[in-house]
């Protein structure tokens, strides 16, 4: 019989004792966002499917005062999904060389921000071109 | 008293002892084997070695080069049989590290690399970045788990020997997250527990390396070999001694005093050149790179800082690049504990003791004057070190003669049988008693830490780089002053659950009797050989007299019985040490010599 | 010495199991300078104004990784984190978090080993090799795909970081699979088919959800949340080919 008493400390709480622990619960709460959104439009392609009076209701709808706070705290979510997505990535990838040299986490990174922002700008190029 | 009952026992599981218990395993998997350790087997002080393991490798080089350097470096106080034997094994050795997977740094064509070292005429020593020692570390360890028949008791701590019918019959420890304790049961009983460093104030040791398996060999009676010769490496952190591996010398660096002059070409490692010459200047044998320092001191050239007066470690030549390549753990180091970048500005540095060239005399095949014995690496003078040791031979040592001490023990184990279970268990009874005794003895007032830091400072001026009698024999009183008072000490905790206070007046009780042997030995050795230096009239090597070793015998209360020992003289006569300029001349004339021989 | 001597305000979390119901903090003033560690600073505690303090240490040089601990909610080497950087405000040193407090600032460190043990943690050879044929070729490329894992002083300090091993303690853990990883990507081993089991199951890999804490803390730069999320892919591929292949062997 011996004296040892192991004691064991709660885990209540403990995305709150640390930033980068909220920052990465935060990461995570962004992906509720996603989805959210997925379904939005995935309710427009039904919309779409259900002739064109239906889409533009749907079209109308997303005009509405709160669909804009909506669409605004999305915006502001999924820049912060993106940079952390991208701030992750270089975890996900194998050591890689280019030229005999180490590919350096920020390489990554910063490649995956910088094709966001040109996908978006392109996006953005080809629907202002539509109307 | 629980018993567990071994054909082998290891205390000690660094390199020396992780190596043996491999050995063992293959040599007979039937053969249960306790690797017993006071830590977990990583954190073992092997880790913080950095430099490399020498091993002959390249073509223009020789068993005869290694072997040469490795008495000379010794100063003649090498057994020179078994040197013969290391510099022959060396290779194969960490060739079967290289196959358990340790990551040797590598030339461009996948071969492991060498690189120069102190005292070393060609370049043959293995490295793995400026980390060998955790690498060797963590892959003998990492590899040791491959072998069901090792049984591990991590955290558990050594407090005796059983010797029984004139023969060691197994260990006592303490559980240490218990209290508890454990009678193993062993035909044959390894030491592994490393030096004794930690008897110094300024040492690039760990907390942990404190003589323990010397002092338990010494109490049953068998010597201490040249316990007076302590290394003192020249490049340490000011205050704290941690340590800045002599591959900072290997790469390029220099050593400069205050006035920027690389001032080691005045003590004979001369002429300075730009690149590192072996043998030539900061490559020069720790002792006398050492002794320089010493010598600038008094000259008044070393820079005055805020922890004693340092020189310079200038690595910016080297380049940033090559820096983080190459030594990167000193880059590291010399940035979060001092501030300083390397590449941009030179690191101050001092002497620190740094390792314990003497030991539990173990002969060549590594065991002692107690049968069932034996010895391995730092704690053990198998005879390869004599007077001083050259840089990345201690890491050879570990697998070359942890394999033979597993080899030898396993062997020895087979041999005989236990028969007198009964009287070992009364022994180990008595062991408890007299261990528990010390958290129990009531009256004392003594201190610790009072006494630990009155034997560090004591043994630091008695026993330095330079000695003198009387500051020797102050030390000696001192010692003796302490071991009494060491029997008066108030150990607070009281508890069973790691109590580490309890286990620290254990350990100073092993510190201040090695330090005795240690301080008594150079008193006693009088001629200036290796790194045992005087400045009392004993200033010159006196082959005559004392080309022998030291043994220190234990003498109970008393100090302890010193007496001398033969030296095995192979191929290589005393001849002097040389290096730089100097160095090269004497190599010629010993060829030209030879070849007159014919 | 160079400074005035300051005295920092040190808030040790105790816990003696023969008398402490649970752990509780207690406070000591202790002298110091600005080169002094946390881990000189509990060295100071111990030494001269509480002898009962229990802690473990050795190396002073961040290479034996026995010294970890949270010092103000964070996990550190106590032997690199200087003392001054708390100073006036003082600093609070508990045992490192999601492990059993054993005493003080000692953690149960069984977990971490037996999970260590269960790897395979050491070379299995791809093509067998005498002695007297030398050493295996690795070019530096080919030392450099798994040099940084095996960098891993075992610390623990990524376990302390590790939300998910501290909600789920069956969790590998970063370290153990940065470990793991390191012998599947060393160009001499051959053995992953046999420890890739344990790195697909659920509390393997996939018991990571790339917090990235871990590689936070490492005082060594192994970056586990590398080693982990790296093999995530190849798992998956395997969850959906393990069937077609020929056996439904694991590659």
């Amino acid at each position: 019989m011996s004296n040892r008493r192991p004691y064991v400390r709660s885990m209540d709480g403990w995305w709150k004792r640390d930033p980068y622990f909220i920052r990465y619960m935060a990461r995570e709460v962004t992906a509720v966002f996603v989805a959210a959104y997925a379904v939005l439009l995935l309710v427009g392609l039904v919309r779409l499917g259900q002739g064109e009076a239906a889409f533009n209701g749907w079209l109308q709808y997303l005009k509405t005062p709160w669909m804009l706070v909506f669409h605004l705290i999305v915006l502001a979510v999924f820049c912060y999904h993106t940079w952390s997505w991208f701030n992750i990535m270089p975890k996900t990838m194998p050591i890689m060389f280019v030229g005999g040299k180490r590919v350096q986490p920020g390489a990554i990174t910063g490649t995956g921000l910088a094709a966001s922002v040109i996908a978006c700008l392109a996006v953005l190029f080809i629907v202002r071109g539509m109307s | 008293m629980e018993v567990f009952k071994a054909d082998v026992a290891i205390v000690g599981a660094g390199g020396g002892g992780l190596r043996a218990a491999i050995a063992v395993a293959e040599a007979d998997p039937k053969l249960k084997i306790a690797l017993i350790s006071k830590v977990l087997p990583m954190r073992s002080h092997t880790v913080a070695a950095e430099g490399g393991a020498a091993a002959v490798t390249r073509p223009d080089d020789s068993l005869d080069h290694h072997f040469n350097d490795t008495v000379g470096g010794g100063d003649w106080l090498c057994e020179q049989d078994v040197v013969e034997y290391f510099v022959a094994h060396a290779h194969e050795e960490v060739v079967q590290m290289e196959h358990w997977g340790c990551p040797w740094s590598r030339t461009e064509d996948g071969h492991a690399n060498v690189r120069p070292f102190g005292g070393m005429k060609i370049e043959r020593t293995w490295f793995a970045a400026d980390k060998t020692g955790f690498h060797m570390l963590h892959t003998l360890f990492q590899t040791s788990i491959k072998y069901p028949s090792i049984k591990r008791f991590d955290e558990h701590f050594c407090v005796d020997l059983v010797v029984e019918d004139g023969r060691v019959q197994g260990a006592v420890v303490i559980e240490i997250a218990t209290g508890a304790f454990r009678l193993i049961q062993a035909k044959a009983v390894i030491i592994a527990t490393g030096g004794a460093g930690r008897v110094f104030r300024e040492n690039t040791n760990g907390g942990i390396v404190t003589g323990d398996g010397m002092a338990l060999a010494y109490r049953h009676g068998v010597p201490l070999r040249d316990m007076e010769f302590m290394q003192y490496h020249p490049t340490c952190m000011p205050r704290t001694g941690l340590l800045f591996t002599e591959a900072c010398r290997g790469e390029g660096g220099f050593l400069i005093n205050k006035d920027g002059y690389r001032y080691l070409q005045d003590y004979g490692l001369g002429p300075a050149e730009d690149k590192p010459r072996n043998k030539f200047m900061e490559l020069g044998p720790r002792d006398r790179v050492s002794q320089a320092y010493w010598h600038e001191q008094k000259k008044g050239r070393t820079i005055e800082g805020p922890f004693g007066s340092v020189v310079h470690l200038d690595m910016r030549h080297l380049g940033e690049a090559k820096l983080r390549e190459r030594l990167p753990q000193i880059y590291e180091l010399a940035e979060e504990f001092m501030g300083i970048d390397p590449a941009h500005a030179p690191i101050p540095v001092l002497p620190a003791v740094h390792y314990t060239m003497g030991g539990i005399l173990a002969y060549g095949n590594t065991a002692s004057s107690l049968p069932g014995l034996y010895s391995v690496g730092e704690c053990s003078s198998v005879g390869i070190h004599g007077a001083n040791r050259l840089g990345s031979n201690s890491l050879t040592e570990l697998v070359v003669f942890g394999k033979v001490a597993g080899v030898e023990a396993a062997k020895y184990a087979k041999s005989v049988s236990i028969t007198n279970p009964g009287a070992i268990e009364k022994q180990a009874e008595s062991v408890q008693a007299r261990a528990l005794g010390i958290v129990n003895q009531s009256g004392g007032a003594e201190r610790i830490a009072v006494l630990r830091t009155e034997m560090a400072k004591s043994m630091e001026s008695g026993c330095g780089i330079y000695r003198l009698a009387t500051d020797m024999q102050a030390t000696c009183d001192k010692i003796g002053e302490l071991r009494q008072r060491y029997k008066k000490l108030k150990v607070e905790d009281q508890s069973k659950v790691y109590n580490t206070d309890w286990l620290l007046a254990i350990e100073l009780g092993y510190l201040l009797d090695v330090a005795e042997t240690i301080v008594h030995s150079a008193l006693k050795r009088k001629e200036s050989r290796g790194s045992h230096q005087r400045l009392d009239g004993y200033e010159q090597r006196d082959d005559a007299n004392f080309l022998k070793h030291t043994l220190a015998y234990y003498n109970g209360d008393s100090p302890p019985r010193i007496e001398y020992g033969d030296v095995k003289i192979t191929k290589s006569k005393p001849g002097t040490r040389a290096y730089g300029a100097a160095g090269v001349k004497a190599d010629e004339e010993r060829k030209k010599q030879g070849a007159a021989n014919g | 010495m160079a400074d005035t001597e300051k005295i920092i305000e040190i808030q040790v979390l105790r816990y003696r199991p023969e008398q402490d119901k649970e752990p509780v903090l207690q406070s000591y003033k202790v002298p110091f300078t600005d080169d002094m560690s946390v881990l000189q600073g509990l060295q100071y505690i111990k030494d001269y104004l509480d002898e009962t303090v229990s802690f473990r240490w050795s190396c002073r040089m961040a290479i034996c990784g026995s010294c970890g601990m949270m010092i103000d909610g964070k996990p550190k080497l106590s032997c690199k984190t200087f003392l001054r950087e708390y100073y006036p405000q003082g600093l609070r040193v508990e045992a490192l978090a999601h492990m059993p407090i054993e005493r003080d600032l000692i953690v149960s460190v069984e977990d971490f080993v037996t999970k260590l043990e269960s790897i395979k943690p050491y070379i299995i050879p791809k093509e067998p090799r005498t002695l007297e044929q030398g050493e295996y070729l690795q070019t530096p490329q080919q030392r450099d795909m798994y040099e940084q894992f095996s960098s891993c002083i075992n610390c623990m300090l990524c376990y302390a970081a590790c939300p998910q091993y501290g909600l789920n303690p069956k969790f590998t853990g970063p370290g153990v699979l940065a470990l793991l990883h390191r012998y599947n990507a060393d160009s001499r081993d051959g053995g992953q088919a046999e420890r890739l089991g344990l790195g697909y199951a659920d509390e393997g890999f996939w018991g990571c959800t790339a917090v990235g804490y871990c590689s936070e803390v490492c005082p060594k730069g192994v970056d586990p949340a590398n080693a982990i999320n790296q093999n995530k892919m190849n798992s998956a591929i395997n969850y959906f080919t393990r069937f077609v292949t020929p056996g439904g062997a694991d590659k």
